[in-house]
Order: C-alpha cells, then sequence, then structure tokens
C-alpha cells in the first residue's frame, strides 16, 4: 500500500446552494491510481459527448438478440400451462414432432413434476418458421391433475386484515413499547396503510435467445441479458459444457430492468433444442409470455405508524411490509429510505418484512427492487404527517435528512421548481382559479447506497494507427457503458473519444459484472481508467529511449507526450513505432478506496393537475436534482434520470398486473390493457445533475439505474394529496380512486 | 378516417381510431384490389408458401410466405431486414411502424401479401447516399434513445410526421407519436429530436 493520497473530495456549488469540499487522505492500493478530485482538470469527462452507439440504433444496424440470424436458423415456441397449480401426469411430443417444418421437441417438465404458476413452462418446438413452432405447440398432448389455486396473494396464510379503506387491522406486533410510549407523547402521530400492485418489467425486447450448439461441441448464444457471463455459467452448467466453449454475445440488448439477470427457462430450451437438431435455435417469447413470465415488481401492502415532536422531528416509526413475491414466497421485501430514521434511538424505529406466497410468476429485481414501494409509503406518511402539523413538506425534509449533499440539492430544486409558488395552499381548493382542475405539487428524495467493486478485468489495446480499443464483456443494457468506457479511455488517454471503440458483450473478452444495482458503471470504469493508463505506460516505454528519458517522467496532455524538459512527440507518432501486433494492458483493481462519501443521492418534484369530474390525474412537470458521484456522460446521464422518472409516472398512475383469480390468470397481458405511460402522457421535465467527486475509486462514479427510480411515485403521489387535500393510499392512482377520494372528502 | 390524405391510403393514427384488423384488410382491398388470401384471378392461396414481390427501400425482393405471415415477419425473417422490431405484434406499440406508400402503418398487422404493390420504407431505407436521415441526426444529437429498441419505429414515426406537418408543433408531435412507446423513456428527448429536425429544415 502506498502513502496517503490527499483528495479534495466533495461537490461544487449548486446553483445557489454552496457546495462542499474536504481532503481527504485516500489510502490507495498498489498499482492503482488516486481518485479524480475537484482540482483535476478533465477535459473529457463531463463533456456533451454523443452516445456511441447512437448511430448504430437510429439505422436498424444495431443487431440485438432478436435480430440474430446465424446461417440455418430455426424458431422455437414454448409451451406453457394454462393452470396455476398443478401436477403435470403427461406430456407427449409425438404429434408435434411430426408436423411440417418440426426439427426439434424437447420436454421441460416431466410426469410427475409441479406446477407453479400459469405460464409455467413444459415444453418447446423448433421448425422452420415460428408459425410452424406454433401449430406444434398447439399439437403437444398434456394431462394435468389440477390442483386448487390461490392467485391472490392476500389470502394467503398470514395475510393481514384489511377494512374496507384497505387499512391493515392486525394488531402491531409485540417489542413496540418504545414506539408506542414514543407516539403516546408525540406531538403529531399518525398510522395508515399503503399499497402497491404488480408491475412488470415491460422491457421492449423479450426474453429470449438464439442458440447454437455446433458439431465441433461450442455453444454460442446471442442473449437478451443484463448478465452475459451468468447466461454462459448457467448454461454451461445446464448442458454439461465447460465454460469455455460457451460464448455469450450481447452487444445490444433492449432493456432489462433487473429481469434479465438469470438465463431463464427460455435460454435453456433453446440450448436443448439446439442439441437435438444441430441448428440455431432462436426462442424470442412473444409480449404475453414477457408479462406472465419473466417476473415482476411485486405488490405490497405497507403499514406504517409514525411521530413527530413538537420541532417536527420524527420521534417514532414503525414500519412493516407485506410482499406478494409468488409462489416461491420470496423477494417481496420492500426498503423505505432510511436517511429519516437513521437518528432516531433503535428501539424507536423498527422495519419488519413478510413474505406471502402465492401461486403466481415470481418476482425479479426491478429496478431499485423494494424502494418505489417503500418511498411511495413514506414519503406520503410525511406529507400527511406535514399536513397535520402545519409544517411545509420540503421544511419538514430539511429537519429530518441529514445527509449534507441532499440538503443542497432539496434547497436548489425548491428553488429551481418555484416550490414555494407552485404548491398548493389549500389543499382540495382550486389553485389557479378553475374548480374543475385541482393542482397540487409533491417531492421525494431519492437515494442508492451501492458503489460496486472489483471483480472484473479491462484490456485496452493501443493500435499503430493510433486508434485505440477499450474491451469488456459484460453488456451495455441501454444506459450507455460503452460511452462511458469510450470516454474514460480518451480522457487517460488525452485522444478524441472518436478515436476509441469500446466494445461490450462478448464473453471472449475479459469478464465484468451482471448490470444490477446500479453497479456496472462504477465497477468497471476505474478499471477502464487503469487499463488505458497501463497502456499508455507501455506506449511510454516505447518511446522513452528516443526521447532520451526514462517512461516515468513522461506526461501526456493534449495528444502530445512531452519529455520534463520539454522535447516530446505526438501521440500519433509515437503509435506509429507500435508493431503489428498492438500494445496490449489488462486491468484489474483490488479495491474501493474510503472516499467522501458513500450514497447517491437526489430529490424530485412533480406538479399534477387533476380533473374532478373524470378523477384523471396529469403530470405537469417534473425536476429531478440528482448525483451519481463523477457526472462521466451528463448528456447520458440525464438520459436515465429523465427515464427513471418516467418509468415512475407510469408506475404512478398507469401500470397494474390484473389477475383474475378464478382462472389464476393474468388478464391485461398485453401493451393495449397493461398501460405504460406514452409520449400523450408526458409532462414538462427537467434534470440537474450534481457531480460529486467522492474518490471511492480512482473515477469515483456512481450507477445511476436505481437512484432516481426510487422517488418520482412518491413526488406524484405527494402531489396528488396537495392537490385533493386527501391522501391516494394505493397505487397505481387511477381515476376510480381519485373519484373515491375526493368523494370521501366531500362527506360522500 | 379523418386524417387520411386520400381516399385510396390510410395512416397509422386513422388506423388506430379504426381499431380494427377488418377495417384494415378492407382499406387495403380498395387500394390493391384482392381480398385476403387471393389474388386477381381468384386462385386462393395457402397453406404453405408463395413467392410475392415486395417493394422495399426502391428494391425489388422476392419473398417467399406464408398468407398468413405478417409484413413484419416477412421483413425481418425473410428479407433480414431487421431494423424494424417486433415488440407486442399486436399494433400497441409502433415498434414495428415502417412506411407503407409513404404512410406510417404497424407492420405487424398488415399481411406480406397484402403489401405487394406498395412502396414499402423501412429504418434501413431513411439514409440517403450514406447520410443520416435528419430525423436519425437529431436523434443521435439529442440522445433520443437508451436501450434502443423502440427507436427504429420512433424514427420513422418522426419521419413521417415530419413529412406531414413541415414543422409539427409539440402537440402534433406527442399526437404522431403516439402510438410508439418507450420503456427506458426517452419521450422528452424524442420530441426534442423532431423539433430539432424539423427546425433543420427536415428532407
Amino acid at each position: 500500500v502506498s502513502a496517503p493520497h490527499p483528495a479534495r473530495l466533495g461537490f461544487r456549488d449548486v446553483g445557489e446552494q454552496p457546495g462542499v469540499a474536504r481532503v481527504v487522505d485516500v489510502r490507495l492500493p498498489a498499482g492503482d491510481l488516486p481518485p479524480w478530485d475537484l482540482d483535476s482538470k478533465l477535459t473529457v469527462v463531463g463533456g456533451a459527448v454523443d452516445r456511441v452507439d447512437a448511430v448504430a440504433k437510429v439505422t436498424g444496424r444495431a443487431r440485438y438478440a432478436f435480430d440474430a440470424a446465424p446461417p440455418g436458423l430455426v424458431h422455437a415456441a414454448i409451451l406453457r400451462s394454462p393452470h396455476p397449480r398443478a401436477r403435470l401426469v403427461r406430456l407427449d411430443l409425438s404429434a408435434a414432432q411430426k408436423l411440417p417444418g418440426v426439427v426439434a421437441a424437447v420436454a421441460l417438465k416431466q410426469a410427475g413434476n409441479r406446477i407453479r404458476f400459469a405460464g409455467d413452462e413444459l415444453a418447446a418446438v423448433a421448425a422452420t418458421t415460428l408459425d410452424q413452432a406454433r401449430d406444434a405447440i398447439e399439437q403437444i398432448a398434456v394431462e394435468y391433475e389440477v390442483e386448487t389455486h390461490q392467485t391472490d396473494w392476500l389470502q394467503a396464510e398470514g395475510a393481514p386484515q384489511l377494512d374496507a379503506e384497505g387499512q391493515v387491522l392486525d394488531a402491531w406486533p409485540a417489542g413496540g413499547e418504545a414506539i408506542d410510549q414514543a407516539l403516546a407523547g408525540a406531538a403529531q402521530q399518525r398510522t395508515a396503510t399503503y399499497r402497491c400492485e404488480v408491475q412488470t418489467h415491460s422491457s421492449l425486447e423479450s426474453h429470449g435467445v438464439v442458440a447454437w450448439l455446433k458439431a465441433d461441441g461450442e455453444l454460442e448464444v446471442w442473449a437478451s441479458t443484463q448478465g452475459t457471463f451468468g447466461v454462459r455459467s448457467g448454461l454451461a452448467r445446464t448442458l454439461g459444457i465447460p465454460e469455455p466453449r460457451v460464448r455469450v454475445h450481447a452487444e445490444y440488448v433492449g432493456g432489462g430492468f433487473g429481469s434479465k439477470l438469470q438465463p431463464g427457462a427460455e435460454a435453456v430450451a433453446a440450448a436443448l433444442l439446439s442439441r437435438e437438431c444441430g441448428k440455431p435455435v432462436k426462442l424470442m417469447l412473444d409480449r404475453r409470455e414477457e408479462h406472465v413470465a419473466t417476473g415482476n415488481r411485486p405488490p405490497a401492502v405497507i403499514q406504517i405508524r409514525a411521530g413527530l415532536d413538537a420541532g417536527g422531528r420524527l420521534c417514532a416509526w414503525d414500519y412493516r411490509s407485506f410482499g406478494g413475491p409468488g409462489h416461491t414466497g420470496r423477494g417481496g421485501g420492500t426498503t423505505m429510505p432510511q436517511h429519516y430514521v437513521a437518528q432516531l434511538p433503535r428501539d424507536r424505529r423498527r422495519v419488519q418484512q413478510v413474505d406471502l406466497p402465492s401461486d403466481t410468476d415470481p418476482a425479479r429485481a426491478m429496478r431499485a427492487p423494494g424502494r418505489p414501494q417503500g418511498f411511495f409509503a413514506t414519503e406520503l406518511m410525511l406529507d400527511e404527517l406535514a399536513l397535520a402539523a402545519g409544517i411545509d413538506p420540503l421544511e419538514l425534509r430539511l429537519r429530518n435528512d441529514p445527509h449534507e449533499v441532499r440538503q443542497a440539492e432539496w434547497r436548489h430544486g425548491a428553488a429551481r421548481f418555484g416550490w414555494a409558488e407552485r404548491r398548493n395552499r389549500a389543499p382540495g381548493e382550486p389553485r389557479d382559479g378553475d374548480p374543475r382542475v385541482l393542482h397540487g405539487a409533491g417531492l421525494s428524495s431519492a437515494f442508492w447506497g451501492q458503489m460496486g467493486g472489483p471483480g472484473n478485468r479491462v484490456l485496452c489495446r493501443i493500435h499503430r494507427d493510433g486508434s485505440v480499443e477499450t474491451r469488456n464483456g459484460a453488456q451495455d443494457i441501454g444506459t450507455g457503458m460503452k460511452t462511458v468506457m469510450a470516454m474514460l479511455t480518451a480522457e487517460e488517454l488525452q485522444i478524441p473519444v472518436a478515436r476509441v471503440r469500446a466494445s461490450m458483450g462478448d464473453t471472449q473478452d475479459p469478464p465484468g459484472p451482471a448490470s444490477g444495482g446500479s453497479t456496472t458503471t462504477p465497477s468497471l470504469s476505474p478499471t477502464v481508467r487503469l487499463a488505458a493508463a497501463r497502456a499508455r505506460q507501455k506506449l511510454f516505454e516505447l518511446v522513452a529511449a528516443d526521447l532520451g528519458t526514462a517512461a516515468a517522467d513522461l506526461t501526456l496532455r493534449d495528444g502530445r507526450i512531452t519529455t520534463p524538459d520539454g522535447n516530446g512527440v505526438t501521440f500519433a507518432d509515437a503509435c506509429k513505432r507500435i508493431g503489428a501486433e498492438p500494445i496490449e494492458a489488462i486491468a484489474e483493481r483490488e479495491r474501493n478506496y474510503d472516499g467522501f462519501q458513500d450514497f447517491v443521492c437526489g430529490c424530485q418534484f412533480a406538479e399534477v393537475a387533476i380533473d374532478v369530474a373524470t378523477g384523471l390525474v396529469r403530470v405537469t412537470r417534473m425536476l429531478a436534482v440528482q448525483d451519481c458521484g463523477v457526472v462521466i456522460a451528463p448528456k447520458l446521464a440525464e438520459s436515465q434520470v429523465l427515464g427513471a422518472m418516467i418509468q415512475g409516472i407510469s408506475y404512478a398512475l398507469h401500470e397494474q398486473r390484473i389477475v383474475d383469480h378464478r382462472s389464476g390468470r393474468m388478464v391485461n397481458a398485453d401493451f393495449q390493457f397493461y398501460k405504460i405511460s406514452g409520449p400523450a402522457d408526458m409532462p414538462a421535465m427537467e434534470v440537474v445533475m450534481v457531480p460529486v467527486f467522492n474518490g471511492k475509486n480512482n473515477v469515483g462514479a456512481g450507477g445511476l439505474g436505481e437512484a432516481p427510480a426510487t422517488a418520482p411515485a412518491a413526488a406524484i403521489a405527494n402531489a396528488v394529496f396537495n392537490a385533493i387535500g386527501t391522501p391516494v393510499r394505493h397505487l397505481p392512482i387511477t381515476p376510480d380512486k381519485v373519484l373515491r377520494a375526493l368523494s370521501r372528502r366531500n362527506g360522500g | 378516417m379523418t386524417d387520411a390524405p386520400s381516399p385510396t391510403s390510410f395512416s397509422r393514427r386513422s388506423f388506430l381510431k379504426g381499431a380494427s384488423l377488418a377495417a384494415v384488410a378492407g382499406v387495403v382491398a380498395d387500394r390493391a384490389s384482392p381480398a385476403p388470401g387471393t389474388r386477381p384471378g381468384g386462385t386462393t392461396y395457402g397453406p404453405g408458401s408463395h413467392e410475392l414481390e415486395l417493394v422495399v427501400n426502391g428494391e425489388k425482393r422476392k419473398v417467399a410466405v406464408e398468407p398468413r405471415t405478417t409484413l413484419l415477419d416477412a421483413l425481418r425473417d425473410r428479407l433480414d431486414l431487421t431494423g424494424t422490431k417486433k415488440i407486442c405484434d399486436r399494433g400497441s406499440c409502433g415498434g414495428c411502424t415502417v412506411l407503407l406508400d409513404g404512410q406510417p402503418v404497424n407492420s405487424c398487422l398488415l399481411l406480406a401479401f397484402d403489401a405487394e404493390g406498395a412502396a414499402i420504407t423501412t429504418v434501413e431505407g431513411l439514409e440517403r447516399n450514406g447520410e443520416l436521415h435528419p430525423v436519425q441526426r437529431a436523434f443521435v444529437d439529442c440522445d433520443a434513445l437508451q436501450c434502443g429498441f423502440c427507436t427504429p419505429g420512433m424514427v420513422v414515426a418522426a419521419a413521417a410526421c415530419l413529412q406531414r406537418h413541415g414543422r409539427p408543433s409539440l402537440e402534433q408531435i406527442r399526437a404522431d407519436l403516439a402510438g410508439n412507446i418507450c420503456r427506458c423513456g426517452t419521450y422528452g428527448r424524442v420530441f426534442e429530436a423532431v423539433q430539432r429536425a424539423a427546425a433543420g429544415g427536415g428532407r
């Protein structure tokens, strides 16, 4: 370990809000680089750079797994159970195998196996065309022993009793005596139940692969995945093929949002079919399958009791969450914004979680798993307390949220949004004169805590023509990681971004992380920079003797390699010394640094207009103030925050899986009746990025997938509350719920 | 059919308003004459594949398809024009938008047989002499894409919007793109891109 490196870490002024800077002695692992800090002169990072694969995407040249078409391609479809709960008695593929065009058929379940949800996989068929494959699966003979099902998770054993208003009736569990006491003495106290419905990931590229098990035993796969290396190891294990003989491609991925972290039954089925027919097999799910069999954000019922002291500070917090994660009975947890309660004494805060199984498709991680639900419940409870106490919701946040970055973000966001003016001071009353439309404004904090880590490698190549490659085998699922890699390499080598080719999505390249939990950027970025620095060092070694100095004394700036006495050579001329084989450097890093702070923070503001006759809520304006460590590619970062806000509008107002509990099947498994926000639903939106030099590694970038997704539904729900004067505690906030709330408020 | 520019063509908006396959088949039949499954002369086709000629991006392409094959599947699986995306396959997402005689249509709701004789433009056909279409350029400049899977459909619909309005208002852009959905949430930047392309003169 080298000597501590003093770095000036923190953030610059956010508009009128003063920044924070602290000199931190960063302990560097051997061979790693000091972190960029407030004094770093960055020329590429933070600049306006176009997404490096944008042209491929706008021209249709980008080839996704859905578009892969190796020679001899055949198409496959999966037969799924219509019954949510059954035992498979007989599965006979023979009639299907005889149909025209059919080249392979495999059973995915055997007689005696259990069927756990409507949509569970039974068998798969490959044929010359997809229509033929679909014809064939209809000819598979299946006998079931159908069992009684329960798809309504709130009817499961252990489910809470709810009253007509959806409020939990069950007594609070024992052990909350200190909370009871604190609430008894609180200036304000409140108990309420909040509820969220199932949201499906609805990635536009469905799950699936093209799998080709070749005669030589190599398995080549084009996968729509968030984890190329996970698909490789999963298929290798399932098919008994050594990992090095499996190659997975995912150069472009049409969204994932957490649902594509595992190979999935569809990838296994395609590989088995290819083993049978020897041809490349394409198995991409259709939209119905995508809704019913690839996971979801699970439903939740969250009850909170909380109190404020006379100073408007939280004095007790009791939070219990019931989740309905499907038949596995695991993964239904919600997570609240801990920053409001972390400073309470331990015995005056409690968070409990109960998962209740039901015969439905299991939950999967979905963008900030558990948080949009927990933030919605918590932030709405805070606004209910604020209204009761006569405190402005912003002021309540400022008093209860100690985070130094978010304090600046709250204040700046409020000023920029016009919080004081746009807030409805008489909730439920027309703000702008017209009694037919109620207006309101709401806010929410945003948060994510994961900062990535080591365990990946990056390859950097410098070619004799001066072009540079940076390569990692993980995937860019649309976040812009390839662009980030190109920019970091260009920064370190002081060359234009256009001279760098960033490659991702091929397991022949060095290993990288699965894209989950906002870890790809923070994990890979410092390795990318380190690989570029090592390649530069090799280039220095190539020219140092000719320049009459030691490689260690050379510097590279603005495309020129310079000696201490001012001699030098351009980067391009130096590269001409490289032979036919490029310079190659592979970097791996040891650990993160202590740095300035661990968190990605932010806040969001939303304004709504509600038609009191129809109950229709329109979000009219939104603002996000968001940090994510060093902001490498601002244009792309803003895109990602905007996207999280839009997904949040959709979650807040539209999205809901509807299950017919008699049949146990989802009845809106399409894009007509499962509504996701469209162009007509868009408000005016703005994003303010706050770069924080966090010193967590040599780059100090944080991930941005999750944090901005935690806040929007909460901010919108608070805006609705501010508009109509009564909370709608059940997402999505559809017109029927708004009308019921208005009717209740009016004494109906 | 209020916004159809002529009685023998149709737009995707009118198409969605009509909201039935029958309406589409009827309109297409007006233009191309044959009833579904038949060709002039009353021949019955199917089951099995038959060859037809599609005019795609200015080129005549022979393609063997079953009568039930959609234009989308013919483009993607027979002609390897994979820029046009299959997302919902039910006319609810706009990912498969192509131009049929200049009008945006959902190619998943149209049989390949019924597209015979029409000029079909896919996203691959928008570039001219290696230059991006102004809408494509503006999408890049505005970062109006993330995962990119809805992007080809958005780009084609946006090109049609420009063609139709010249300098569309924000409301016209929203209305013309209303049938295109994006899960990453790029809408605002798509609106900016269309306005930027329009300001630059379009094509």
